[in-house]
């Protein structure tokens, strides 16, 4: 161990244990992250607008004050562009994070996201071919992405077979399928004409962009309901991870109860996918970074992965919407690029530790 | 089934078979214990130990033959009940989970809770008791998995504890531990005043422990009854091929086996 790198591994330590002992204290932190971040990525963006401009924009349909009438424009800026596209954001990142922590619970697997599943490939199967052969409505596309990511759960059991129990069969199945599925999705790119394969390409790469609030309700529908089941459910989710074995010698239906969650993370990536695109390595870096935060206690990961996947989301679509001028650089870009250093950086401090 | 007429067994099994893909694993195996026991499952690798207590906390389902629980089928029980009556301690498999130890034996609250309900003060004092019960106190915060092997399976005792049961089920409750370690987590089941069925390796240690004893060899229920009925030179001989002494132990009075270790091996 070279000296200068173990006493940052120490104080790594000491402030990990830390955390662990005061938690409370660490989500209410990271909730107020949460809200900094809804408030404060309201300036950022194109028009300049100051955050004392953006509270007082907020604040206005709730007052007759007179001031709301002199910034019009700015209000409209943000009531009807900045907000929902930073709420879809918020969304997404709570949605994608806590299916991603659920599914490395279910598959007892730190590696495991929606992506990994073929759950995303799936959606956005659907999607794309609903989008050459039909229109690119949201509606239809969410349907095909729906239909997409259910194919893909289905192939995935069929795949794993009868011993679809098994979780490394799950898991080996799944990322067959997620290839499978992905060829698809190039072959048709590669058959399409090339304006609509350039659109093709830009959405699965994932954007906010031209986010309006109708586009806000199905994502609302879906994912707040879902995240409520699970908090529901975190005692069961949390059982599961001493085993299979031990879960059902606790009276739960681990297969059914498997099957279930897995739908309800296709369901919620369906949803999404069909909204924004493809937006990788979320699932599967913010639930790492929130039990190395809180520990593996699947309430806290569950409420962490939540806001820290908010916030995350948000500063990624600030970062994608002001990084070059004049032009949205694809979400999906900035959360492969972090994702990559975020994991490299993990291998090296796993290397250190042993 | 004469000794227990005066009370009714707590688990009765009757003509117990259960095969898989074709090849018989328990073949008619028949016993009762009852409330207050402490029973041991001995024999061999593959004698059907554990296949034995999968039927019962129905892992998997018996093909023919009858297990009762508190005198009634334990297919009339749905999943909930079962698990507030009968609790189960495995051998702990590895986890890249980082989960504390009262994460583990919170778990135990599951069989009681229906899915919004959360803790009350009264299921704080039951983890807490239960904490107290296998000395685990100070230790709630500490993650499982670097928990000693001895440490690990009290944390696992505790959890079956906070799940209440009136049969505590244990799968070699005492592998990979050392013998300290061994002895004191069968002091621990023993202390428990629940009914006890375990599966375990060594012979003397079950002698010891064990109030009655279930000899398997080969999925077949070779003899069940009191340690003194069991432990003999016949069956030694017969189940595990070994030749062995067996006499009163001079500290205590159970029994005690020493093998033979220059008896010649004999081809079959």
């Amino acid at each position: 161990m070279i000296s200068n790198n173990s006493s940052s591994t120490e104080r790594l330590k000491s402030l990990k244990s830390l955390n662990a002992s005061h938690p409370h204290w660490l989500l209410i932190l990271t909730f107020g992250l949460l809200l900094f971040s809804v408030l404060a990525s309201i300036a950022f963006g194109s028009a300049q607008i100051s955050i004392g401009d953006a509270f007082s924009a907020l604040v206005c349909p709730l007052t007759t004050e007179h001031s709301c009438q002199q910034q019009i424009i700015t209000n409209k800026i943000i009531w009807e562009i900045r907000l929902p596209r930073i709420l879809i954001a918020l969304i997404t990142g709570m949605g994608l994070s806590v299916a991603g922590a659920v599914l490395q619970t279910i598959t007892r697997n730190p590696l495991a996201d929606p992506y990994l599943f073929g759950i995303s490939s799936g959606a956005a199967l659907g999607a794309v071919v609903i989008m050459v052969m039909i229109s690119s409505s949201i509606i239809g596309m969410t349907l095909g992405a729906f239909l997409g990511s259910f194919l893909a759960v289905l192939l995935m059991l069929m795949l794993a077979g009868k011993n679809a129990v098994r979780v490394e069969r799950l898991l080996l199945s799944g990322v067959a399928v997620s290839f499978m599925l992905s060829a698809f999705t190039s072959m048709i790119l590669y058959f399409a004409d090339p304006n609509a394969a350039a659109n093709l390409l830009f959405w699965m790469m994932g954007s906010f962009a031209n986010t309006s609030w109708p586009d806000l309700i199905a994502p609302t529908f879906v994912i707040f309901p879902s995240l409520f089941i699970f908090f529901s459910m975190q005692r069961w989710l949390g059982a599961l991870l001493a085993g299979d074995e031990s879960a059902h010698t606790l009276g739960i239906p681990v297969n059914k109860f498997r099957l279930l969650v897995l739908l309800m993370c296709a369901l919620m990536t369906a949803v999404l996918v069909a909204q924004s695109g493809g937006i990788g390595f979320v699932g599967l870096m913010i639930p790492h970074i929130a039990r190395y935060l809180v520990g593996a206690n699947i309430k806290r990961v569950l409420l962490m992965s939540c806001l820290l996947g908010g916030s995350f989301m948000i500063w990624v679509d600030v970062v994608a919407r002001s990084v070059l001028a004049h032009q949205v650089l694809p979400i999906g870009i900035v959360t492969s690029a972090v994702g990559s250093v975020f994991f490299f950086i993990i291998l090296r401090q796993r290397s250190h530790s042993g | 089934m004469s000794q227990s007429s005066l009370q009714q067994p707590l688990l009765s099994v009757q003509n117990l078979h259960w095969s898989a893909q074709g090849t018989s694993i328990l073949h008619d195996i028949s016993f009762a214990v009852s409330a207050g026991e402490f029973v041991g499952i001995i024999g061999p690798n593959g004698a059907g130990k554990s296949s034995l207590l999968r039927c019962l906390y129905r892992k998997q389902e018996a093909d023919k033959g009858l297990i009762t629980f508190a005198d009634k089928d334990i297919r009339q029980y749905n999943r909930n009940q079962l698990a507030q009556k009968m609790a189960v301690v495995l051998q702990e498999s590895p986890t890249d989970f980082d989960l504390s130890v009262l994460d583990v034996i919170k778990m135990g609250l599951i069989p009681h809770k229906s899915l919004f309900e959360s803790d009350t003060p009264a299921d704080h004092q039951i983890i807490q008791d239960a904490i107290k019960q296998v000395d685990l106190c100070g230790k709630e915060n500490q993650s499982f998995n670097r928990l000693s092997g001895g440490e690990k399976q009290r944390t696992v005792i505790a959890r079956a504890i906070v799940q209440q049961p009136q049969l505590l089920l244990m799968d070699e409750p005492t592998n990979h531990l050392d013998i300290q370690h061994q002895i004191e987590i069968l002091q621990l089941a023993r202390k428990l005043k629940l009914t006890v069925l375990l599966s375990i390796h060594d012979l003397n240690l079950a002698a010891t422990f064990c109030d009655r004893l279930l000899l398997l060899n080969r999925g077949q229920q070779i003899a069940y009854g009191p340690v003194t009925e069991v432990i003999n030179q016949t069956h030694l001989k017969q189940v595990f091929g070994v030749d062995a002494e067996i006499d009163r132990h001079p500290f205590h009075q159970g029994l005690r086996i020493t093998y033979d270790l220059n008896a010649e091996k004999s081809c079959p």
